[in-house]
């Protein structure tokens, strides 16, 4: 017999951190305490991290490269996810009478990039322009431009047509109505998005750094495989840093933004900075002399037989269903964990303490929170599951508190004022009112999380992204190319997935049907 | 001489929208029109119809004796229309709403260019003027207007496009009689004033049928058929009682 139940968004939030649970076995189970003694080393190196002058020295000199990279890509990906973004919008079509199916088209190419996660790209372009810095702009400037048109577009349909047809209907061009109408309107979330991204850039070229690509990352790997934890101490630091006084500028610039949309002074800040970092960024990179030039390796494409074999010998179903069970784990962690911490810990001061430790798991790579794990659990799904997880959960942790932040204290002020005590009052005032756009957040995260099961793939022995690894590695081009393909095929029935479940949330409550 | 506005057998089927069957009518330059009807009699649809937003499904529409699908871009500004919601872009100013009624005279460039803020504000200043709005509020955001002065923005942007045939969905509702008195009169004029060029022609759809003694003409509009189309002088109460049950 079907019995529908009904859940309240709120609770559903804590719901996915049942996925602790098969985690936990699987630590308890695979725990072991030979490298007690250097995790103990490694938490008690925060608190005196190396003061030494060249370490701090290289430290930085790799932020500068790490900045440099992720500023360029950033603002390639602005300039490309925006004018995708429009000819991938309804509006786009609807506005100049164009035709449909290319449109599709174009929206559908977009989901190939935007599938493959930027340390692929990294890994693919790597083996074709060899080791050169445009390998790292490309990787993050690639799929981040489909990321951003992606966004872009879903924003511009949400304004709606009726004012372009009103400017257009007075006999105005479709080009200048549609500049007239959605300008101002985009502006702010333009602005809003970007920054956003900025700091997923910043993350992505640490990232590609851990793999051998330069900057802060290349320094962090270098340090942890060396046991050097004063010095990944030094890095984490001052990355921290860097990435929090980015952050609060960033907050400070959005704020004064939306209070005075002056669309003509925004763009003349905005123009003037992003000229000003992108030439930054690219006369740093060459006063390094880290290489800017492209050096086109030719890769031999794979034969029929090549492929035939390769779908033979490659497990892709045993491979994508790990990759699956990775990302639900993973999921259920980064998602349940930041709402169920804030409802145990609703001070102010434990809040803060909360912020600054999100703030250093978001900025540790995946990889390297992975090697962490593997010093006292063995190699497992959980563990690769567990580092992104907790990654994953330094990002919601933070969207949830900027979220909640931004809500009416008039509820939470009632509900105490009625004798309600701090934790009620954060969970009918502060969360309940935001829950479903913590959720629909959360259901585009997984979709992030799918492709992250590549990161710690590559790193844990895990997944499609092990194997990616592994080919890439023996150049077995016919097997990159099925496991890539299966990678974005993974991706784009996770975003269709998300999207049904993202229109149900739309309602006030979601109903769950159960026997 | 062909009439401005010539609507011939128009229908409309649709789900969305008020339903309209066998529409025919002519408009004539220099004619004054009163749309008048109900709720939901399909006011709002045929004034859709008229500026081109919606195409009917079946049936012709002619404008100035050309289909008004073959009409070119830049000659459909001699329609000018006043949305029942204004449609005014909330996130600019008032002198660039004003200046968006001039998107069809100018470049992308000059588009560009005012959505920056940087054109024609002295001129803005006399449509403003014209609609007995004070010049101090063309930097302001127009969201930040009360609903009276959104819809002489609204107007502003109008007599800025300077179209031949003007139309108005529910100008009116919603204003204070003495605002209805002074928009109406506006909206009828037929002559320049200061050298600003007011439709000489127009079709303004109301609520109510108080106000029709200012037009020349009134088509009563019942379940998206023409009940009358009529002169002012020819409307009697018997009719509009009808129009109205």
């Amino acid at each position: 017999m079907l019995k529908k139940i009904n859940l309240a968004p709120q609770i559903i939030c804590f719901l996915p951190i049942v996925a602790i649970i098969p985690i936990g076995k699987d630590i308890f189970l695979d725990f072991h305490s030979g490298g007690i003694n250097t995790l103990y080393k490694f938490f008690s190196s925060a608190l005196f991290p190396s003061f030494d002058y060249l370490v701090i020295e290289n430290s930085i000199n790799g932020i500068k490269v790490t900045l440099s990279i992720a500023f360029i890509g950033w603002i390639i990906s602005i300039i490309n996810g925006l004018f995708l973004g429009l000819i991938c919008s309804d509006i786009f079509y609807k506005t100049f009478n164009t035709p449909k199916i290319i449109h599709k088209i174009i929206k559908c190419l977009l989901a190939i990039p935007r599938g493959i996660h930027e340390l692929i790209w990294g890994l693919l372009l790597l083996q074709v322009f060899g080791l050169t810095t445009w390998v790292a702009i490309l990787a993050i400037s690639i799929p981040y431009s489909a990321l951003m048109a992606r966004v872009f577009a879903d924003q511009i349909d949400a304004l709606g047509t009726r004012k372009i047809y009103a400017l257009k209907s007075s006999g105005a061009g479709s080009l200048e109505a549609l500049i007239t109408a959605l300008m101002p309107k985009l502006f702010p979330i333009i602005i809003s998005h970007s920054a956003y991204r900025l700091e997923c850039a910043i993350r992505g070229a640490t990232l590609l750094g851990v793999f051998g690509l330069g900057g802060i990352g290349t320094e962090l790997q270098l340090s942890i495989q060396s046991l050097q934890f004063k010095e990944v101490w030094t890095s984490l630091w001052i990355l921290g840093i860097v990435v929090f006084t980015l952050e609060e500028i960033i907050k400070l610039a959005q704020n004064s933004f939306q209070s005075s949309i002056n669309i003509r002074s925004t763009s003349i800040i905005l123009c003037s900075t992003l000229f000003f970092l992108l030439c930054f960024s690219f006369t740093y990179l060459k006063s390094i002399d880290i290489g800017l030039a492209f050096n086109f390796i030719p890769v031999t494409l794979s034969h029929k037989s090549h492929f035939i074999a390769a779908l033979k010998d490659l497990e892709i179903i045993r491979l994508s269903l790990e990759s699956i069970n990775m990302m639900l784990l993973a999921s259920g962690l980064a998602i349940g964990a930041p709402p169920l911490i804030c409802l145990l810990l609703p001070g102010e001061f434990s809040r803060k303490v909360i912020s600054i430790i999100w703030l250093v798991l978001r900025l540790v790579p995946i990889p390297l929170l992975a090697i962490l794990f593997l010093l006292f659990i063995n190699p497992s799904i959980s563990v690769a599951a567990l580092a992104l997880g907790i990654h994953n959960m330094g990002i919601m942790g933070k969207i949830l508190l900027d979220t909640v932040n931004n809500t009416d204290d008039r509820i939470s002020l009632a509900i105490k004022a009625s004798g309600g005590n701090e934790r009620v009052a954060w969970l009918y005032g502060k969360l309940s009112p935001k829950s479903i756009a913590y959720l629909s957040y959360s259901l585009y995260r997984a979709d992030i999380i799918l492709r992250e099961t590549a990161v710690v793939g590559v790193v844990g022995g895990v997944g499609l992204g092990w194997q990616l690894q592994e080919s890439l590695t023996s150049f077995a081009w016919a097997e990159v190319i099925i496991v890539v393909s299966t990678f974005v095929l993974l991706t784009m029935i996770g975003e269709l997935i998300s999207e049904k479940l993202k229109s149900n949330l739309k309602n006030d409550s979601l109903s769950l049907k159960a026997v | 001489m062909n009439p401005i506005l010539e609507f011939k057998d128009v229908s409309l089927i649709s789900t969305k929208t008020s339903r309209l069957q066998k529409i025919n009518f002519s408009v004539w330059s220099h004619e004054k029109v009163a749309l008048i009807g109900k709720s939901g009699a399909g006011k709002t649809t045929l004034i859709k119809i008229a500026n081109g937003t919606i195409k009917p499904t079946k049936g012709t529409i002619r404008l100035k004796g050309v289909e008004i699908n073959q009409v070119k871009r830049k000659a459909r500004s001699c329609i000018g229309t006043i949305w029942q919601d204004l449609r005014l872009i909330e996130e600019l100013t008032v002198a660039q709403n004003i200046n968006a009624g001039a998107l069809s005279k100018h470049s992308f460039l000059w588009a560009i260019r005012n959505i920056f803020g940087l054109v024609n504000v002295d001129l803005c200043k006399r449509y403003l003027e014209l609609v007995e709005l004070p010049p101090e509020i063309i930097n302001l955001r127009v969201d930040m207007l009360s609903g009276g002065q959104q819809q002489r923005v609204a107007i502003a942007r109008l007599i800025r496009q300077s179209p031949e045939l003007l139309l108005a969905d529910e100008p009116i509702s919603n204003l204070d009689p003495e605002l209805v008195k002074k928009i109406l009169s506006l909206l009828l004029q037929s002559k320049k004033i200061k050298n600003f060029k007011i439709p000489s022609t127009s079709i303004i759809s109301l609520h109510r049928p108080e106000f029709i003694k200012d037009f020349s003409r009134v088509i009563g509009l019942k379940n998206g058929t023409v009940l009358f189309d009529l002169p002012t002088s020819e409307v009697h109460n018997y009719l509009l009682k009808s129009l109205y049950e």
